[in-house]
């Protein structure tokens, strides 16, 4: 089983794959409607967003939190370690 | 292929975090000595650093460790179309499986690093949105009212997080989640149905 190098979620079935792709690295949540993978930036509003939706965290909070997560995952290691 | 020293690499690691989540939990994720955890594991102190270089960044992992087996058991019970009962059931079931250390981790939360705390956010989060998927599903069918997200979620944790943190009250020498466990997702249940 693959793991998503965006965002960390185990990917079981191809439902789980950005238009069913199972080549592909990445989630259908870190995915663009064309397919592509959401840019650092987009990734980083959209785990801060979930973040808040599913905890209720400040906005602030919730961006540290899904930076320090997005640290650990290969897709954005160049943002972290130049 | 492993070789076989990674593979022996590999099962140091796993004793290391195996004996760490029972030291931590007996005695404090803030004052467990890296040097009781490394005699309980039966290593030398210098074999704690060569897997984990500091001690924040040991019990970041053991967090993250348990949180991702708590995940797991859930995803496991209940992954699939599972019921809002069955998805608290199984929340409640892996964290029965980690008792000691999460009541540990729930009391000394504002203690420890902010690394740590960010770890268990995210495995908050990924208990919140299976939770919800269950919910939501629920909600269409007319067995529960609509919340928001979080809402739910932080009284259903805040809930659980009580118990835990006063277990010396409600259920001493005992596991207050197999005592009152069933009562408390009962109640639950009957406070969100319609
Ligand atoms: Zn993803």
């Amino acid at each position: 089983m693959k793991i998503c190098i965006a965002c960390g979620m185990p990917m079981q079935t191809a439902a789980d794959y950005p238009q069913g792709d199972m080549e592909k690295d990445y989630c259908l949540y870190c995915a663009r409607p064309d397919g592509s993978m959401h840019t650092f930036d987009e990734k980083r509003e959209g785990l801060t967003n979930f973040i808040i939706k599913t905890q209720g965290l400040d906005e602030e909070a919730a961006r540290k939190t899904a930076l320090e997560m997005m640290a650990k995952l290969p897709a954005w290691k160049s943002y972290f370690n130049p | 292929m492993k070789t076989q020293r990674q593979t022996q690499k590999d099962q140091t690691r796993k004793l290391l975090l195996d004996t760490a989540i029972v030291q931590l939990a007996k005695d404090g994720l803030i004052t467990t000595k890296t040097s009781d955890i490394a005699k309980a594991a039966g290593v030398s102190h210098g074999t704690v650093f060569v897997h984990f270089p500091t001690r924040e960044i040991l019990l970041s992992e053991v967090i993250e460790e348990v949180g991702m087996r708590i995940a797991s058991r859930l995803n496991e019970l209940a992954g699939n179309g599972g019921s809002v009962r069955d998805i608290l059931t199984a929340h409640l079931k892996g964290l029965s499986e980690y008792e000691a250390f999460y009541t540990r981790l729930v009391v000394e939360n504002n203690l420890i690093p902010e690394k740590s705390r960010h770890t268990l956010i995210m495995i908050q989060s990924a208990i919140s949105i299976h939770l919800n998927h269950a919910v939501e599903r629920e909600v269409s069918l007319g067995s529960i009212r609509p919340f928001p997200t979080h809402l739910l979620f932080n009284t259903w944790v805040g809930l659980i997080h009580y118990y835990l943190s006063n277990a010396d009250l409600f259920s001493p020498n005992h596991s207050v989640l197999h005592r009152h466990g069933q009562t408390l997702i009962d109640h639950f249940l009957t406070m969100i149905s319609p």
